[in-house]
């Protein structure tokens, strides 16, 4: 660490993207970047300075059949032979949740609002993120919402319809969590509120990650990893 | 990274498709594929010149590219920079921590391709690339040739040092120069 000056991001930064650096240094950066926004800005700073480079480079083409190596290790893949089965029934399921939810954006607005005014006044509004679930433009699901200050994590229910004998599967996807999704544990039932505590991450980590509900046997996946049909969110302030 | 992108599309395209593969759409993800697969295995390829290497790495990197493709804010970069980066971090790792200090003597590095541009694609490069390049060409004799193969070929302050005859120290004190003097250059 004597070479690392982390009193001077830019030079660190700089070096770091142009490949200079020893694995160790490497692997020191990509700790500080965590924990340091001056840090991670220098380095995207100057990804975007050097990457014009890149415009030299000769395209090349790989083997014929490494799309294909890929898609087997797509962390789902087991669903795709029953998965066409199971997302008819995810599309189903949303259109009638979608029926079931007048209005329903303005329910997520309307809980939003209650995020924001019901909480506020014991949570610094710029601590608040809300995340909306919701399967194409249809009707959103559900609604979590995650305070940074306490790191608690609410999923309110919106259009949801109970999952029958499946259960609802949290996951996170997030820089120093692990490889791929990780389980945040089930949903206690779409009809009623689940709170859960976020694992312990830097803000950073947790603004860019990428939340997933999906559905699951009872008790959960069975592999660790989702398996079923699952919906997609990311955190936004929820003062905007 | 600018607008050259194979199989015609925009990058306002392949920022859709990371959309939809971050919405887990496998169709989008063969298609993203499609599009910018032989563009990061040539980056691969320069940084790790065997192919092998190259595929295995060019496989995780997609695998990360799926997991992560939520993370993509297309208001902070390009879509093609944000992929290439982790090309390029990915294989800058792996020859880092195979030859911590070790000398590869240019004999055993197959062909690469020789992608100077042509005057054709010269006209065709972005302003980015052009106001890069004026730069690079604005330092002293041999400090943009080895940034240039620090950035693309992955070369080590030692391989530097040894193909430029000189102490890595220096070689450490005139990367930084070139960087400071680059940015400056660049105005940003």
């Amino acid at each position: 660490m004597s070479d690392m000056k982390p009193e001077n991001p830019d030079e660190l930064a700089g070096e770091y993207v142009l490949g200079t650096l020893d694995a160790g240094e490497r692997a020191d950066v990509e700790r500080l970047r965590l924990t340091s926004p001056d840090l991670e800005a220098a380095i995207r700073d100057w990804e975007s300075r050097l990457s014009p480079l890149l415009d030299r480079v000769a395209e090349a083409a790989p083997s014929p059949d490494l799309l294909a190596r890929i898609q087997a290790r797509l962390p789902s893949a087991p669903a795709d032979e029953a998965g066409g089965h199971n997302v008819v029934h995810l599309h189903r399921r949303v259109g009638n949740w979608r029926r079931s939810a007048i209005a329903a954006w303005a329910v997520a607005a309307g809980l939003a609002g209650f995020v924001i005014y019901g909480e506020a006044t014991r949570i610094p509004v710029d601590q608040q993120f809300v995340a909306v679930f919701q399967e194409g433009d249809q009707a959103p699901s559900f609604l979590l919402s995650v305070n940074l200050q306490t790191r608690e994590l609410t999923i309110r229910p919106v259009a949801a319809k109970p999952a029958g004998d499946k259960a609802f599967q949290l996951w996170m996807i997030a820089d120093g969590l692990g490889e791929g999704p990780q389980s945040l544990g089930l949903l206690t039932g779409p009809e009623s509120l689940t709170r859960k505590r976020l694992p312990e991450l830097t803000r950073d980590s947790i603004m860019s990650a990428t939340f997933g509900i999906s559905i699951e046997p009872p008790g959960g996946s069975p592999t660790g990893k989702p398996t079923g049909p699952a919906l997609h969110g990311h955190l936004l302030p929820a003062s905007n | 990274m600018s607008d050259l992108l194979p199989r015609g599309r925009t990058v306002s395209d392949v920022a859709d498709l990371l959309a939809q593969v971050a919405r887990g759409d496998r169709t989008a993800f063969a298609a993203l594929y499609d599009a910018t697969s032989m563009k990061l295995f040539g980056i691969l390829l320069r940084i790790l010149h065997r192919r092998d290497r190259a595929e295995d790495l060019l496989q995780e990197v997609y695998l990360r590219i799926w997991e992560r493709a939520g993370t993509f804010d297309r208001e902070r970069a390009s879509p093609i920079t944000w992929m290439a980066t982790i090309a390029r971090n990915r294989a800058i790792d792996e020859v880092r921590r195979r030859q911590p200090s070790a000398i590869s003597g240019d004999d055993d590095l197959p062909e690469v391709p020789d992608d100077a541009p042509g005057a054709l694609e010269a006209m065709e490069q972005s302003e980015d690339a052009r106001q890069l390049e004026a730069c690079l060409d604005g330092l002293e004799a041999d400090r943009a040739d080895m940034v240039r193969q620090a950035y693309l070929n992955g070369m080590s302050r030692q391989e530097l040092a040894d193909k430029y005859g000189q102490p890595v120290n220096t070689i450490k004190t005139w990367l930084r120069r070139s960087l400071v003097q680059l940015r400056e250059c660049l105005g940003s």
